[in-house]
């Protein structure tokens, strides 16, 4: 039927003739018109978005006019009355298990909200994912613009991890002296992650602390900053009950140390790529553990000089990490991730210390 | 600031296109700015860094450390606006640092007119400008920045401000670092895109300078790019631990292949070259590089600071350290003490040869007036007074006879020398014995 028509006919009869001006009009459509935006002057390479529908630049809000915004680094103050002077804190966690003592916590804390920043960061796991779920819920609790000012964190960034996590992590596995060199060096990229992706030009201190710390004093940021030092440790316990089933505490952290002759020698025979970690039989460098200075009738500001820290509960004054104090992923001096840390900060110029004295508790598995 | 999750997924720019192939299983939270106040999720896999970024909207962080740069900065900007990389994926960090010139000033002019043009093709994304005081010790004259006892805690403090920069700067969304000097004279505006495309998680060009004709038209200027050598390692073991291995100077023979030297002018731009160490003109790197902790150390790293540090922490990190030798950017010429000099006794010269000139003329002025020039008329009547003056044509042979020249020893023309002075200091000897006895 279509036949009759006499333009069919023309197409059938001679199709080149009638496709190629149509061909001819797409390909200088493609070519000519197409390629004007997506192409430069003074430029071999393509402009084409690769990226479908509505095109995004992230130009943040809020910006000025102009996108100009102008910080004097110089005011930046980590003092002794951080809360006095209105200093910003950034508390950071590495989170792969959401404790609800945890967020308890840590809402328990009685400096100010509206100087706190929080940082988290997630593994790329199915245990990740739950751990996030909890946290976003009550995050959007706490967030809510209907909350007053003061029950509101300044800031909450929230991070999963660009790497493939170890997919084993229960107590057994997370503590087997082979998997640590691996675990701690992923652990120690987590931290950087966050801690470069978040601290910002307000930040005065810098808090780690644990997701797995359910019990600190309420004023743990305010006592550990009243030291001005520039890295101080809490003294990590953990509650258990004992065999007469009363209540009894133990030291949980071995990370905080005092370098021993028996560690440097250990030290000095190893290769570059190797490390010491503490706490294992398999390697006894005897050196002083903050843990066991644990005194019950002692001043809870007792200071004491460490070489290595942990990170469950680590004050640090901002300045330290801006000036590239960072968690070494690599055996930096043998030492690994918070260990590595503190002999960089050390490096740098800055004491490391502990407060054998000042307990913050760690979950129990 | 408010970056939301909704935001990724209706503008999709990372949502859905990266949504199939990263998140896939992986649980994507929400945050509405309406309903949570400041809270952000990203996903850092969504920012790793693709070798044709712009394609897919990714951002770079463009920082630039500054001191007393004003001078420099109008021609730094000239480079921003005709760079090719979109400019709204471009956020600018700036730190300026113990200037004693209106740095901040011309800066902010710079900015202001550039955010302010018609033209929103230009305008660039977020801009920073961070302000920090080290305190500087060192001059930064040529001379003063580049002396070698200079070398190590110079470096270190460079090494702070750069950390300090980065560390403020750089956002969970950034896919890329860019750190440039603003004294970069010519750069090809496709510089971004040109690193870029390599792939490679730290990549720098290779840096010359162009010189003045009088000391070689051309040469190397950025020493601090260089691939590791035996005689590099065996020197860092020998020195103790806050030791500073500087590249490019004769106390420090190292005898490392440099990125520098290695430039064929008609080589393919697009050769790589491992590298060890590097320099901080222009280093285009991965942004996982810097989140993940790698930075300018400013203390001895591997007997090594600042840039020549970052990349061996890079290398100790696993990071791909790649040099393009034959692609190349100039750095601006800034003469040494040496060459400064060189160009005083030159500009010396030339003032006292100016002064000749003009004595000369009085002198010929004088000589003019007061006397008679008679050359022409000497020339006419010379061959009048004088005849045969004009040796050559009198086809005379000369022949001398040189048989009997004495040929003198030499030796008893050293010894005749040497009892001169003997008998020279004896008389002289005797003198001064004369003279105490005259008193």
């Amino acid at each position: 039927m279509l036949l009759k028509y006499p333009i069919v006919y023309q197409i059938r009869r001679n199709p080149v003739k009638f496709f190629t001006p149509i061909l001819g009009l797409i390909f200088l459509w493609v070519f000519l018109i197409q390629d004007k935006s997506t192409k430069k002057p003074n430029s071999p390479y393509s402009y084409k978005s690769k990226v479908f529908g509505k095109k995004n630049d992230w130009i943040p809000r809020n910006l000025p006019a102009d996108h100009i915004s102008h910080y004097d680094l110089n005011k930046l103050a980590s003092t002794p009355m951080a809360a006095y002077n209105k200093e910003r804190v950034l508390i950071l966690t590495p989170m792969a298990k959401f404790h609800q003592g945890y967020w308890d916590n840590l809402l328990s804390l009685t400096y100010p909200r509206s100087l706190i920043e929080l940082g988290f960061i997630f593994p790329r796991t199915q245990e990740g994912d739950e751990a996030l779920k909890n946290l976003e819920r009550q995050v959007k609790k706490i967030q809510n613009p209907k909350n007053k000012i003061e029950e509101r964190f300044a800031k909450v960034v929230i991070l999963r991890q660009e790497h493939e996590s170890l997919k084993s992590q229960n107590e057994k596995d997370r503590h087997a002296f082979k998997v640590q060199k691996e675990r701690r060096s992923q652990m120690a990229t987590a931290r950087n992650s966050l801690l470069f992706t978040t601290i910002g030009p307000y930040t005065s201190w810098v808090l780690w602390l644990d997701s797995d710390i359910v019990e600190t004093p309420p004023t743990l940021i305010q006592d550990l900053a009243s030291h001005d030092k520039p890295v101080i440790a809490a003294n990590c316990f953990q509650r258990y009950t004992d065999d007469n089933n009363s209540p009894a505490i133990r030291p949980y952290d071995f990370n905080n140390w005092i370098e021993s002759d028996e560690g440097l020698r250990i030290a000095s025979t190893l290769g570059d790529d190797d490390i010491i970690v503490e706490g294992y039989s398999e390697i006894a460098t005897y050196r002083p553990l903050m843990g066991h200075f644990y005194d019950e009738n002692g001043d809870p500001k007792t200071e004491m000089p460490l070489d290595g820290v942990g990170g469950t509960c680590l004050m640090v004054k901002a300045d330290v990490h801006r000036d590239g104090a960072m968690f070494p992923n690599f055996p930096f001096y043998h030492l690994i991730e918070t260990e590595g840390f503190a002999k960089m900060a050390k490096r740098l110029g800055y004491d490391v210390f502990g407060l054998p004295n000042y307990l913050v508790y760690h979950y129990n598995e | 600031m408010v970056y939301t999750a909704t935001d990724l997924f209706s503008n999709s720019s990372f949502g859905i296109g990266s949504f199939f192939h990263s998140h896939l299983g992986l649980y994507y939270p929400t945050f509405d700015p309406d309903s949570t106040y400041e809270t952000n999720y990203y996903d850092l896999k969504d920012f790793v860094g693709r070798p044709n970024g712009w394609q897919y909207n990714e951002r770079v962080i463009f920082c630039v450390p500054l001191r007393d740069a004003a001078p420099h900065l109008p021609m730094f900007f000239g480079h921003m606006k005709n760079m090719t990389y979109p400019h709204n994926l471009i956020d600018l960090a700036f730190l300026v640092s113990d200037s004693s010139d209106d740095t901040m000033g011309v800066l902010v002019s710079h900015l202001e007119e550039i955010q302010n043009d018609p033209d929103p093709e230009f305008h660039f994304g977020q801009i920073e400008i961070y302000e920090k005081d080290f305190g500087q010790a060192i001059g930064q004259g040529f001379s003063d920045r580049h002396g070698f006892a200079a070398q190590g805690s110079r470096r270190k403090l460079m090494a702070r401000a750069r950390n300090w920069l980065s560390s403020v700067a750089i956002k969970p969304y950034h896919s890329w670092v860019y750190w440039r000097d603003v004294d970069v004279e010519t750069i090809p505006t496709t510089i971004l895109e040109d690193l870029m495309h390599h792939d490679k998680d730290v990549i720098v060009p290779n840096v010359w300078r162009p010189l003045p004709d009088w000391l070689g038209n051309q040469q190397p200027y950025d020493l601090n790019s260089w691939q590791e050598s035996d005689g590099g390692l065996q020197l860092a073991s020998t020195l103790d631990e806050d030791a500073v291995i500087v590249e490019g100077y004769v106390e420090y023979a190292t005898w490392r292949p440099h990125l520098a030297y290695l430039r064929d002018p008609y080589g393919d731009p697009e050769t790589e070259m491992v590298l060890d160490g590097i320099g901080g003109v222009s280093i285009l790197s991965k942004a996982k590089v810097f989140k993940s902790g790698a930075h300018f150390p400013a203390f001895s790293f591997e007997k090594h600071a600042e840039t020549e540090a970052f990349g061996k922490m890079c290398k100790r990190m696993k990071y791909s350290v790649i040099g393009l030798p034959h692609y190349v950017i100039w750095h601006i010429y800034e003469p040494s003490n040496d060459d400064l000099k060189h160009m005083e006794w030159m500009a010396q010269e030339e003032v006292r040869l100016q002064k000749e000139e003009v004595i000369y003329s009085v002198y010929r002025k004088i000589f003019d007036e007061g006397f008679e020039n008679v050359e022409d008329d000497w020339k006419s009547e010379k061959p009048r007074i004088l005849r045969n003056t004009d040796s050559s044509k009198l086809g005379r042979i000369v022949n001398v006879d040189w048989s009997d020249a004495d040929i003198m020893d030499q030796r008893s023309i050293n010894k005749k020398i040497l009892k001169d002075k003997l008998s020279e200091l004896e008389e002289k000897s005797d003198t001064k014995k004369k003279e105490p006895l005259l008193e």
